[in-house]
């Protein structure tokens, strides 16, 4: 067994220098294991990457002092933490090294659900996330464990609203909201002032049915069909909320994901939005900057005070009383 | 277009609640779009006693648009007329919403009969007889009821017209031939 780099290509069958070539050809030298995207610290693959996450240690020699590089390569992350444990002496082990624990991939096998070299795998394998039943939570790195856990709650969570979700029947259709036929039908629509559930098709062709003459707009078409409260808006949501918080959590993410498009009637400037400073949608210039919005007051008539996003001179004289 | 599968779910519901309600939904052709709806006379009003039924013809919006229902029993109350059995309820025209249904209507219907509305009438005549003489209304509505909304058996209808002096064999095969209805058997008898 030589000191030299096990070459990739005759591992593969395929070098094509042969006898010439400087890496070994001798398949019991251990291979160049390293990720050099993650030592540009580009590699995109992360924990899932199957090549060693090994950061380039600033107090090793470079390339010329080959030996101690090879055996800093060499080593692989099991045999490494084996040795950690043995010694119970961290500080020697990684003067020796140069590696801490938390730059070592953890097995992405057993991250996934299950690991068929169980034991005998040269990976470390991460600690059990009791939400997913994954072993996929890194010993040594707290920030990635958190978020997992953090992230998996909010699947679980998801998951979890749904079931409860699967019974609600829409008022209108009388059908399960979530058992309709195709997956654009398979959504609630929340009225911001009341709490029955509606499908969002049913509720949407509710409000936008032509109304019949004599009918207030505001009491029937726009109002709950149930307890014809009044609500302005319809916010789609896939599943059916269980407290107050949660639906506010859903409409303002829907409110947010609305104001991140632009809005067409604004037109970066160019057109004119009817719903003014009160829209829903993004009102930003073509350079990017955002429209300004300045809220006028008006002392109305009664004593109330009357917002207004633009004065035009028509409403002043609108209100002129000639004596 | 109608959405026929809530028609559907609607007349089933309609039927496991009938003997609780006494209220029935039953197709007039195959394609749903035409009804006949049932209800029973309120208890303690004039129309006590009698079966009344309803027209109904379902609009190609429906549930977003209304039904249309129309008495096709004679009725005498102030906010139905009693020509052609239209009837004058809010929820079925600007009040209509998608959460009712063909069974919710007919419940309101029944509870107009029980409460009539005379400042706001569809039949002027009836609404100012109510206003003025409301035991005339009273007795109106009873004998309106007696006479059209009761179905009364066979044997009185038989019985009813013996007494008028015609024969037991001649009334039964006149009834008949005239599928039940009294006046039609009578003017049948009257004619031979």
């Amino acid at each position: 067994m030589s000191d030299r780099i096990l070459c990739k290509f005759f591992v593969h069958g395929s070098c094509l220098k042969g006898e010439n070539c400087e890496f070994s050809h001798d398949s019991k030298d251990p291979p160049n294991n390293v990720c050099t995207f993650y030592q540009k610290r580009i590699c995109l693959y992360g924990s899932r990457c199957r090549y060693d996450h090994v950061r380039a240690a600033s107090n090793l020699p470079l390339s010329s002092d080959s030996e101690s590089l090879d055996r800093s390569i060499s080593t692989t992350p099991s045999r490494h933490l084996q040795q950690q444990g043995d010694n119970n002496d961290g500080d020697k082990s990684s003067n020796v090294y140069c590696i801490h624990p938390r730059e070592y991939p953890i097995c992405s096998f057993a991250a996934a659900g299950d690991c068929p070299r169980g034991n005998q795998c040269p990976h470390m394998h991460g600690d059990l996330c009791n939400t997913c039943g994954k072993k996929c939570l890194h010993p040594f790195r707290p920030e990635e464990r958190e978020e997992h856990t953090k992230e998996c709650e909010k699947k679980q969570k998801h998951i979890e609203a749904l079931k409860q979700s699967q019974d609600i029947e829409c008022s209108v259709c009388l059908d399960r909201i979530l058992s309709k036929a195709t997956p654009g039908e398979r959504k609630f629509g929340l009225l911001t002032e009341c709490d029955h559930p509606f499908c969002i098709q049913c509720i949407r062709n509710w409000r936008s049915s032509a109304p019949v003459s004599g009918m207030d707009v505001n009491s029937t078409l726009r109002a709950c069909p149930i307890c014809r409260k009044l609500s302005y808006f319809v916010v789609p949501s896939v599943v059916w909320y269980s407290s107050p918080e949660e639906k506010k959590e859903i409409i303002d993410i829907y409110k947010a994901k609305l104001r991140s498009i632009d809005c067409k009637h604004f037109n970066f400037g160019n057109g004119n939005c009817p719903f003014g400073a009160s829209c829903f949608y993004k009102h930003a210039y073509s350079d990017g900057h955002l429209e300004e919005v300045v809220l006028r007051h008006l002392g109305s008539q009664e004593g109330e005070t009357v917002i207004t996003d633009s004065i035009r001179l028509s409403e002043f004289l609108g209100g002129l009383q000639i004596f | 277009m109608i959405d026929f599968s809530r028609i559907q779910k609607e007349l089933q519901d309609c039927e496991r609640n009938q003997d609780s309600s006494g209220i029935r939904v039953c197709p007039k052709s195959d394609n749903l779009t035409r009804l006949t709806g049932t209800i029973p006379g309120p208890i303690g009003t004039p129309y006590e006693g009698g079966t009344f039924q309803i027209d109904i013809t379902m609009p190609d919006g429906y549930p977003f648009e209304p039904p249309k229902m129309q008495f096709s029993t004679k009725v005498w109350h102030p906010n139905i007329s009693s020509q052609s059995g239209a009837i004058c309820l809010d929820i079925l025209k600007d009040q209509w919403s998608p959460a009712l249904t063909l069974k919710t209507a007919l419940v309101s219907i029944q509870a107009l009969l029980s409460a009539p509305e005379p400042k706001d009438p569809q039949d002027a005549v009836v609404a100012e007889q109510y206003m003025k003489n409301y035991q005339v209304f009273v007795s109106t509505a009873r004998y309106w009821t007696e006479t059209f909304a009761k179905k009364s058996s066979l044997e009185e209808k038989v019985k009813r017209l013996v007494e008028m002096g015609f024969g037991d064999a001649q009334v039964r095969s006149a009834i008949e031939s005239s599928g039940g209805d009294e006046n039609l058997a009578l003017e049948k008898l009257c004619s031979a």
